[in-house]
């Protein structure tokens, strides 16, 4: 690696590393060597390769999540340069153009830190819990064939279900806030990634059957009266879910749901 | 649910949507109206409709307004119990607007979009905006004079040349004065985004607005709104704050001759 860092081009990675969960952060700065194509992830397994700082320190690699490589899974989710995106799929040459400059990244500041940019973001399967986000299906007997969809659900839910639970939407809305205690998830804010899947399977034929305990939650502490319209989730979403749609039909769904609950018991 | 719940959450979604429906009424409703009165300052003229033809523009304006007031005060059935809606109203809306303001955190640096900057606008818009109608109403309606450079007394008897002086902390513009009519210029703009863009919010709150297209075109409506009652408001402010005090009061006595022997306060 000595040998051809010094006539290709190099990239400076500052890190916030953490050793563990509640232990006090610190930044650190690597010096990685880049060629065309190079990605955020690339050059993480650089620094594990040899985790040295600019100063020359040797110090411990640093820990990422990853899985798919491919944008898909969501794992590798980090705030860089301040925006929270996906590492696996920020090229190196989108950020800087220069030889030697600086890219910043830091865990998600809406989740716990295992360690360094690795997060634990376990409250949003727990929020999946929350609303029922499957298709009830279990049974002892064969249920046969379930209804048919047609092409216009189909192709409004097929976006939906492209969401990762990556958490971008979360980290972006000013609205959603780190809660370390699991105790607090029945009540805080479930975010826009939420709003997506009750959509989602609120719209699905045979799903639909508990569209109205999903509501009962959402319309609770925590649910979609906690959005404040910021719609940045809607902008930083890498599956350019329509997330601010999702939350109008979940609105007026609400809104009818509370008048049939009134008049209806 | 693990721990006790409070009031808040026990009637979460009751207290959210009359959160929502105080904004725009009646509160958004009476904004409406008022600011329609008070620009009548400049307009008014036209509102006399032919009636004392040697008025002047800026003499109608005055004339115009105190007629205007003096009809609320003397024609409006239960008008305490109407304004008694209205500052309850103001203040749940407040208190609980505070509560879900305190619950966000602003991250327009990282993340400049429009809404976003829109929604910390509409935080901060709260913040000064009950500031400035708490003053607004302390000195105009209960008679903290105290807090009126110049100590000019509200009354709607001399409902225009009262409110210019006490706009310019006088009979003339004093520094104080400036300060006030400059607050009531940034108080007013403020509280009009506000409303305007709590018209937009409040859509897809109660899911009126759900496509992207739909959000857009409301959003157009509400610019609209909004742009309509800024031109009034500012009306409103800049049309007091350049009234002298006694050409209006010259109108206002001879609207009602006997207006002389009435009092000064309200
Ligand atoms: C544009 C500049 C404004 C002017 C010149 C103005 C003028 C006045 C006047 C003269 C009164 C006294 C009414 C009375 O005592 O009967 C009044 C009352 C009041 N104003 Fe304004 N106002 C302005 C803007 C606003 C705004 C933006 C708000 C916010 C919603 C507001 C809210 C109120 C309230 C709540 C009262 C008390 C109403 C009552 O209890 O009768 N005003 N205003
Ligand atoms: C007096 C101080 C005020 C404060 C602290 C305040 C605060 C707030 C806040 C924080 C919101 C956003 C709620 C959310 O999105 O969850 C809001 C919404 C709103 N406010 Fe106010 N507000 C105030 C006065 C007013 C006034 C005077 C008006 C009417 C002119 C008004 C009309 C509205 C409307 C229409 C909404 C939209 C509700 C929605 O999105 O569903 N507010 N207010
Ligand atoms: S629209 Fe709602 S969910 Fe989306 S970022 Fe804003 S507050 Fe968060
Ligand atoms: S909705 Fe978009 S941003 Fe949010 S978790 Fe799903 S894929 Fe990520
Ligand atoms: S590793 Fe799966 S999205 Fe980046």
């Amino acid at each position: 690696m000595e040998k051809t860092a010094a006539a290709n081009r190099t990239v400076r990675l500052r890190i916030k590393r953490c050793d563990g969960p509640g232990k006090p952060s610190r930044w650190e700065e690597f010096r990685v060597p880049i060629e065309p194509g190079s990605n955020v992830i690339s050059c993480l397994q650089a620094v594990a390769a040899n985790p040295v700082t600019v100063e020359g320190t040797q110090t411990t690699p640093v820990v990422w999540d990853s899985g798919c490589l491919e944008e898909v899974c969501g794992a590798c989710t980090m705030v860089i340069n301040g925006k929270v995106r996906q590492s696996c799929s920020c090229l190196i040459d989108d950020y800087v153009t220069g030889n030697d400059d600086v890219i910043t990244l830091e865990p998600m500041s809406r989740f716990p830190v295992v360690r360094d940019l690795w997060v634990d973001r376990a409250r949003m399967f727990h929020n999946l819990k929350r609303i029922k986000a499957w298709v009830p299906l279990d049974g002892t007997y064969n249920l046969g064939p379930g209804p048919r969809e047609d092409a216009a659900t189909a192709e409004r839910r097929y976006v939906l279900s492209t969401c990762m639970t990556c958490g971008c939407c979360l980290e972006a809305c000013p609205q959603f806030d780190l809660e370390p205690d699991p105790a607090t998830w029945d009540t805080s804010f479930v975010g826009a990634q939420v709003f997506g899947q009750a959509q989602l399977f609120n719209d699905h034929a045979t799903s639909r059957q508990h569209a109205g305990e999903r509501l009962d939650v959402l319309m609770g502490p925590g649910g979609i009266n906690d959005c404040g319209n910021a719609q940045n989730c809607v902008q930083v979403c890498p599956k350019h879910i329509p997330l601010t749609q999702a939350i109008g039909a979940i609105g007026r769904a609400a809104t009818i749901h509370a008048f049939v609950r009134f008049f209806r018991g | 649910m693990s721990q006790q719940t409070t009031f808040l959450d026990r009637h979460h979604f009751l207290l959210r949507r009359l959160h929502s429906l105080s904004g725009i009424v009646p509160i958004g409703l009476f904004l409406i109206a008022h600011l329609t009165t008070n620009s009548s300052i400049l307009w008014g003229k036209l509102g006399l409709r032919g009636e004392h033809p040697e008025f002047s523009w800026s003499q109608g304006g005055a004339a115009y307004f105190a007629k205007e007031v003096v009809w609320i005060n003397e024609q409006v059935p239960h008008l305490f119990l109407i304004e008694l809606t209205l500052w309850l109203s103001i203040g749940f809306h407040a208190v609980l607007g505070t509560i879900y303001a305190l619950t966000g955190r602003m991250n327009t640096s990282a993340y400049p979009y429009g809404a976003n900057k829109r929604y910390r606008l509409q935080r901060a818009s709260g913040y000064i905006g009950i500031l400035f109608i708490f003053y607004h109403v302390a000195t105009l309606r209960w008679g903290w004079t105290f807090l009126i450079p110049g100590g000019t007394a509200w009354s709607h008897n001399f409902a225009s040349s009262t409110l210019a002086a006490a706009l310019r902390g006088g009979e003339e513009f004093t520094a104080m004065g400036m300060v006030v009519s400059a607050f009531y210029f940034i108080g007013v703009s403020l509280l009009v985004f506000h409303f305007a863009n709590g018209l937009w919010t409040a859509a897809i709150t109660w899911g009126l607005t759900v496509s992207r297209a739909a959000q857009q075109r409301w959003g157009y409506v509400c610019a609209g709104l909004g742009a309509g009652l800024m031109a009034m408001a500012w009306a409103s402010v800049i049309g007091f704050a350049m009234h002298s005090p006694a050409a209006a009061r010259e109108v206002e006595t001879k609207m009602h001759p006997d207006a002389a022997a009435m009092p000064q306060t309200p």
